[in-house]
């Protein structure tokens, strides 16, 4: 219960906080009924006042809602010369206040309470909110024998009360001033967001302002990030050393009061720890943190302090502390939600050039040779990859084909897919042995591979028709899945290599197998058997050999079979969304005389 | 608040208030001695400051308990002040209480 406080003056008021117990009602009546004695109130309407109380604060505590009698029913009491003010609050579901208050049936044991309030008050108004209620009766004064009292005070008394008055309005004009003070930085501070100065700089100077308006002589706000575990320092007063982040495990004050989310304040009684990185702002140092919170979450925390003087803040100043504090909490938060929108524009904008990039390497046609036809395919994952194929014509009867995976996404991989892509066309001229173009290749690119910790995965396979023979290299890449009548399955040519870009000089080893029309040559990149483990990348890439066998009883030309394949790919992505590129080159016996086109 | 037993008499004296605190308290204590026997039961009232519309309510309940209950044992209220005499005209249960004013004191 609070202490009762009264002050003498031509308004004198009084408040009560009253247990929610009813018990406790008996001590709240006598403390009004004292108050208003003292206030020269005849029996009479001391008698009115106390039952009307009585019957406000029984009603308060008899209904109040669950929960609500964790808090006292306040009780506000405001007496004139001409009248009597009694407020009870209470938290109750409330009521409609009937137009008129009839008297119950003679033999009803209740519901005389408003009846009596009504009939002892001149006035009484319920005012009904969302958490609590007031009941506000008034009473006017007839016995006016106060009053001559009250003519005859003394001059002294006059003295006194002109004395407290002007205090008082001492008092408001320092609170005017602090808070004139208080918006006109908050109001600097937001005109210089608007004029794009950057948050820290802001931060700085508004709780330079924020120093001079609460005395205080230093300050450190830190900020903390969503997936991050610790405070990191935003800004702080020039001479303290905060460069190191706050592990969220320690146990100094600030961690304390971002954790506990309530304000924690240090002083001679209840000073810093030793090791606490605020102890180097003085043995005297008083203070308090406030955590910043903005819609329920942390982003950070603002401590400040004096370190000179070791007087505490008045409650004014805590006030002006609390309201700075969570304007730069918002304005953090502000920040932070204006650079990630930045970065996901940024990031987006990029994948736009990857894919752009990655588009423009696909050759519009591919050649074909007079027995073979080739097709290719490539769909982009949402991140776009550095998957590329192509096919060169080296002679009438021989094509060089070409499929590669740079490991990465964005921009990074679909620069290098480019370079690789620009070395592969010059590559003929140099050789037109598989194994050797992709030792060229890794030795063109190794330095620059390595550099950013980057590596291609790679193969090149050789069809020449005439001898109808393929030859293939690999860079880590995965296997060629060849398919004829006269071999059981499927074969699987995986010669040994390393991806480029591992090391600086690398020899590859070519094998060499017989192909004859009807056969099907699958290349491709392992985004086409991509599963989330082990076992069921094994089931896809089975299913892909069993498909690329089951092919060739089918009369279909290159072009057919991609179709037929990208189909399938599409259904199965249907269940699960495609993460990786899906890269292939499919050559088939031509079945017709024309050549179609990739 | 004590009971006094005057043989056909019950009296309930020294009830200084009869509010929601303990109007309840007052009430069952009051019931439970009526099924002795007594004739009348006589509540003291010229020592009560303060009674709100609970206190009227045990007053009430104890009337009916004492006429419909206990056969027909009467209830005196006695000497109760001017504001509490006021009450009871206000409420106009002076009559359904037989009440003897403090005049008669």
């Amino acid at each position: 219960m609070s202490e009762p406080r009264a002050k003498s003056s031509a308004c004198a008021q009084f408040r009560y906080a009253l247990p929610c117990e009813l018990a406790e009602v008996p001590s709240a009546r006598r403390a009004v009924r004292r108050f208003l004695t003292e206030q020269g109130l005849h029996e009479e309407e001391l008698a009115a006042c106390e039952l009307a109380l009585a019957e406000a604060c029984n009603n308060a505590i008899q209904n109040v809602r669950e929960g609500g009698n964790l808090h006292p029913v306040e009780i506000a009491v405001l007496c004139t010369d001409s009248k009597v003010e009694i407020c009870v609050n209470d938290r109750t579901p409330g009521f409609e206040w009937p137009d008129q208050v009839d008297l119950p049936d003679m033999n009803s044991e209740r519901g005389r309470g408003l009846f009596f309030i009504q009939s002892f008050m001149d006035t009484a108004q319920y005012y009904r909110g969302k958490n609590e209620n007031s009941l506000v009766m008034r009473k006017m004064r007839c016995h006016q024998e106060h009053r001559q009292a009250s003519a005859a005070a003394s001059v002294g008394e006059m003295q006194a009360r002109l004395e407290e008055t002007q205090d008082a309005l001492s008092d408001m004009a320092r609170e005017l001033c602090f808070r004139t003070e208080s918006l006109s930085a908050i109001f600097r501070c937001s005109s210089g967001m608007g004029r794009g100065k950057n948050l820290p700089e802001l931060a700085q100077q508004l709780l330079n302002d924020l120093l001079h308006i609460t005395s205080a002589d230093w300050f450190v706000l830190r900020h903390v990030r969503e997936t991050e575990q610790h405070l990191a320092a935003f800004a702080a007063s020039d001479g303290l050393d905060v460069s190191r982040p706050l592990s969220l495990a320690s146990a100094s004050i600030e961690v304390q009061a971002a954790l506990a989310r309530r304000d924690l304040s240090f002083g001679p009684n209840c000073p810093l720890s030793k090791t606490d990185p605020l102890g180097a702002t003085g043995q005297r140092a008083v203070g308090v943190v406030r955590p910043i919170l903005a819609g329920g979450d942390l982003a950070g925390t603002l401590a400040i302090g004096r370190s000179v003087s070791s007087e505490p803040f008045t409650a004014a100043q805590a006030k002006v502390i609390q309201t700075f504090a969570d304007f730069l909490g918002i304005q953090l938060v502000n920040a932070r939600l204006c650079e990630e929108q930045i970065s996901t524009k940024l990031l987006a904008h990029e994948l736009d050039i990857a894919r752009n990039i990655q588009r423009s390497l696909l050759p519009r046609s591919l050649p074909q040779l007079r027995h073979f036809g080739v097709a290719g395919y490539c769909e982009s994952a949402n991140q776009v990859g550095g998957d590329f194929y192509d096919v060169l014509q080296l002679s009438d009867n021989s094509l060089l084909l070409v499929v590669a995976d740079v490991m990465g996404k964005g921009v990074p991989a679909a620069l290098f897919a480019a370079i690789l892509h620009s070395l592969v066309r010059a590559l003929p001229e140099w050789t037109q042995r598989p194994a050797e173009m992709l030792a060229r290749l890794n030795w063109h690119m190794y330095e620059e591979l390595s550099s950013v910790d980057m590596f291609v995965t790679a193969q090149i396979a050789l069809i020449n028709a005439k001898k109808s023979q393929i030859t293939v290299a690999s860079a880590g890449h995965c296997p060629v899945l060849v398919a004829q009548p006269n071999i059981p399955g499927v074969k699987r040519i995986a010669p040994e290599g390393m991806p480029l870009g591992i090391l600086p000089t690398t020899q590859f080893i070519e094998e060499v197998h017989e192909i004859r029309a009807p056969c099907r040559v699958l290349l491709h990149t392992d985004g086409l058997t991509e599963a989330p483990d082990v076992t069921a990348s094994a089931r896809a890439q089975q299913w892909l050999e069993r498909w690329v066998k089951e092919s060739l009883s089918r009369e279909r030309t290159a072009q057919q079979l991609r179709d037929e394949l990208a189909d399938e790919l599409r259904k199965a992505q249907s269940a699960m969304p495609l993460k990786d590129d899906q890269t292939f080159l499919i050559v088939a016996e031509n079945q017709l005389d024309d050549a179609g086109t990739g | 608040m004590k009971l006094v037993d005057k043989g056909d008499v019950l009296t309930v004296v020294d009830v200084k208030e009869l509010g929601a605190n303990n109007s309840d308290a007052f009430r069952d204590e009051v019931k439970a001695a009526l099924p002795n026997g007594f004739k009348t039961v006589e509540i003291d009232l010229s020592q009560t400051n303060f009674i709100d519309s609970c206190g009227l309510g045990a007053l009430i309940a104890i009337q009916k308990f004492a006429t419909s209950h206990s056969g027909s044992v009467a209830v005196r209220l006695l000497y109760p002040m001017p504001p509490i005499q006021q009450l009871f005209e206000l409420t106009r249960l002076h009559r359904i209480f037989e009440i003897v004013p403090r005049t008669h004191e």
